[in-house]
């Protein structure tokens, strides 16, 4: 059995000869890991999950989902997927959605009960769907997702349009999906909801891979700031101690340190007789990241 | 395959516009074969006060199927797939275990299902309009024999299927409803209907005409007793084009949903679903 639930190679779809959706993708995902697939709108995170699931045909490259061809039965049976918002028909209640849905898919009747309770809708299960709030439909969405018992469940969004409650509601309930070995991929632009759901991320700009790794590696080590007077003494006298690698003087002191260190290099300088008023912490968030990853110009990392 | 086509069939029994389209149909229907000319002066109507008793049903109702039946079952195929893409559950059905032309399969085959009550309803309710004309003139209400209404019925579905069909495949080449519809009216009212009657002076274009969908289902309706004359003054719906053997009504209008399904999963298999 492969380590790997999702496997592309040079995946790449193209519009006509300008728009470039995604390009030559190499993507790895570890089965029971929850993947974050993180991007700007327009980055070329839905198209890819479009092609994974065979709904969008690549120009180039190849996949392997669950070891079969992308949107192959083989695959298809064992993939729950809920892509931007979820399709549903308005007239039909929550439960006849998905009566329609396990139909197709094979999954047991008693399924449907299960996943409506699973996401909180038993209670609106016989209610038309287009009654159904935003945070409803999304949760529906997923429910339908877990139909067929998933060992591969692919999210595009799903908080998309929910409140901070919803969001957080989600969160969880993602987080608890992710358990038993199932292997989640969760496609987002929100920091927040990756940093706090995902084992391991991947950055795309402009349909490319800039970054993949853990949220701690593409976060990097932290730094220690100080603040100390004189400034200029203090640098030099830190640039001297061998824990510290680097000294950067803006303002205040930025220093290439392992923060445990702090408490040592606190009592060079007072025992130098310099001033300190605060050494503290300093570590890239997931959005500076992010945001430094997206930005124009930003480079692979 | 049976639990998708009752998947698909809970969507067309569940959608408000199966039963809208049907409820109009049957009204309309009993209501220009029978109450407007009925009460307009049933001598002058075409067969006399025949074709409004019960013995004449099969041919009074399956005239109306080729054009005016073949719209509402255009329009049914129409919403069963560009309404698909108005919802955008096209994705969620395509995700599921089966792959595209099973689903597509299951479709047809759940239209081709509601298409029976669409003949059905029209027959039991031309039925009951019949039968009250026959008591009120006193006249026989004896039905024609069970194995020619079989055959309308039966005849009635197959005008409607490639109906349906090219509903559908209008409704996947241009992923929606509105434009489908339109497209398929024009077709019918336009293109059949306006080279139909040009089919006589400018002989070049018989041959052409002869593959038509109302040519082919009122050659069939013809077969089975409707009045050639009727035909040619049906309002709108009128037909004056040429009238071919009911074989070839046959192979025709089968090889005419064959090739609007063939065409339309076609395209289905082969398009990006955005």
């Amino acid at each position: 059995m492969t380590q790997h639930v999702i496997e592309t190679r040079a995946l790449t779809k193209r519009y006509g000869e300008a728009i470039v959706a995604v390009e030559a993708l190499d993507l790895r995902v570890r089965r029971g890991e929850v993947y974050g697939f993180l991007g700007p709108n327009g980055a070329g995170k839905t198209t890819t999950l479009r092609m994974l699931l065979g709904l969008v045909r690549p120009t180039a490259g190849d996949a392997a989902v669950l070891g079969a061809a992308p949107g192959s039965p083989a695959a298809l049976a064992r993939i729950g997927a809920m892509v931007e918002a979820p399709g549903l028909y308005p007239y039909l209640s929550g439960r006849d959605n998905l009566r329609v849905l396990a139909g197709h898919a094979g999954a047991a009747p008693e399924r449907v009960d299960a996943v409506l309770a699973e996401a909180g809708l038993a209670g609106r299960a016989g209610d038309r769907a287009k009654t159904y709030s935003t945070g409803m439909k999304q949760r529906l969405g997923v429910a339908a997702a877990l139909l067929k018992d998933p060992e591969l469940l692919i999210l595009d969004e799903p908080t998309n349009g929910l409140d901070p409650a919803g969001m957080a509601e989600m969160r969880a309930f993602i987080r608890s999906l992710a358990g038993g070995g199932r292997t989640v991929v969760l496609s987002s632009h929100l920091m927040g909801e990756v940093e706090q759901v995902c084992d391991r991320v991947g950055v795309i700009r402009d349909g490319v891979l800039v970054a993949e790794g853990t949220v701690e590696q593409l976060r990097g080590r932290a730094t220690l700031r100080v603040r100390a007077e004189p400034l200029g003494e203090a640098a030099l006298l830190l640039a001297r101690l061998p824990e510290v690698a680097e000294v950067a003087e803006v303002a205040v002191l930025e220093l290439s340190a392992d923060v445990a260190a702090a408490a040592g290099i606190n009592r060079a300088l007072v025992t130098a007789g310099i001033a300190v008023s605060e050494i503290a912490e300093r570590r890239a968030s997931l959005e500076d990241v992010f945001l430094e990853l997206t930005a124009n110009g930003g480079g692979p990392r | 395959m049976t639990r998708h086509v009752l998947a698909e069939l809970l969507i067309l029994r569940k959608r408000a516009a199966t039963w809208i389209l049907l409820g109009i149909w049957t009204l309309l229907g009993v209501f220009f074969a029978y109450i407007v000319p009925y009460a307009l002066d049933p001598e002058d109507a075409t067969g006399g006060i025949r074709q409004f008793l019960p013995e004449s049903l099969a041919g009074t109702l399956i005239d109306g199927f080729p054009f005016f039946g073949g719209v509402f079952a255009l329009m049914l195929g129409v919403f069963a797939l560009g309404s698909e893409y108005g919802w955008d559950t096209l994705k969620s059905l395509f995700t599921q275990r089966p792959g595209r032309l099973r689903v597509f399969a299951a479709k047809l085959a759940a239209l081709a299902i509601v298409l029976v009550p669409f003949v059905l309803v029209l027959f039991a309710a031309g039925a009951a309009a019949s039968l009250v004309i026959a008591q009120i003139e006193g006249a026989p209400t004896e039905f024609p024999s069970a194995w020619l209404l079989l055959r309308a019925i039966a005849a009635g579905w197959l005008i409607l299927l490639p109906w349906a069909a090219l509903g559908v495949l209008l409704g996947v080449l241009t992923r929606g409803t509105s434009l489908a519809i339109g497209v398929g009216i024009l077709y019918a009212l336009v293109i059949e209907g306006l080279l139909s009657a040009f089919a006589d002076s400018v002989s070049v274009l018989e041959p052409l005409t002869q593959a038509f969908l109302r040519a082919n289902g009122y050659s069939l309706a013809a077969a089975l007793g409707a009045s050639v004359d009727a035909i040619e003054s049906n309002g709108p719906g009128s037909y004056a084009g040429p009238i071919v053997g009911s074989a070839q009504a046959l192979a025709v209008l089968v090889a005419s949903a064959a090739a609007f399904a063939g065409l339309a999963a076609f395209v289905l298999r082969r398009r990006d679903v955005e």
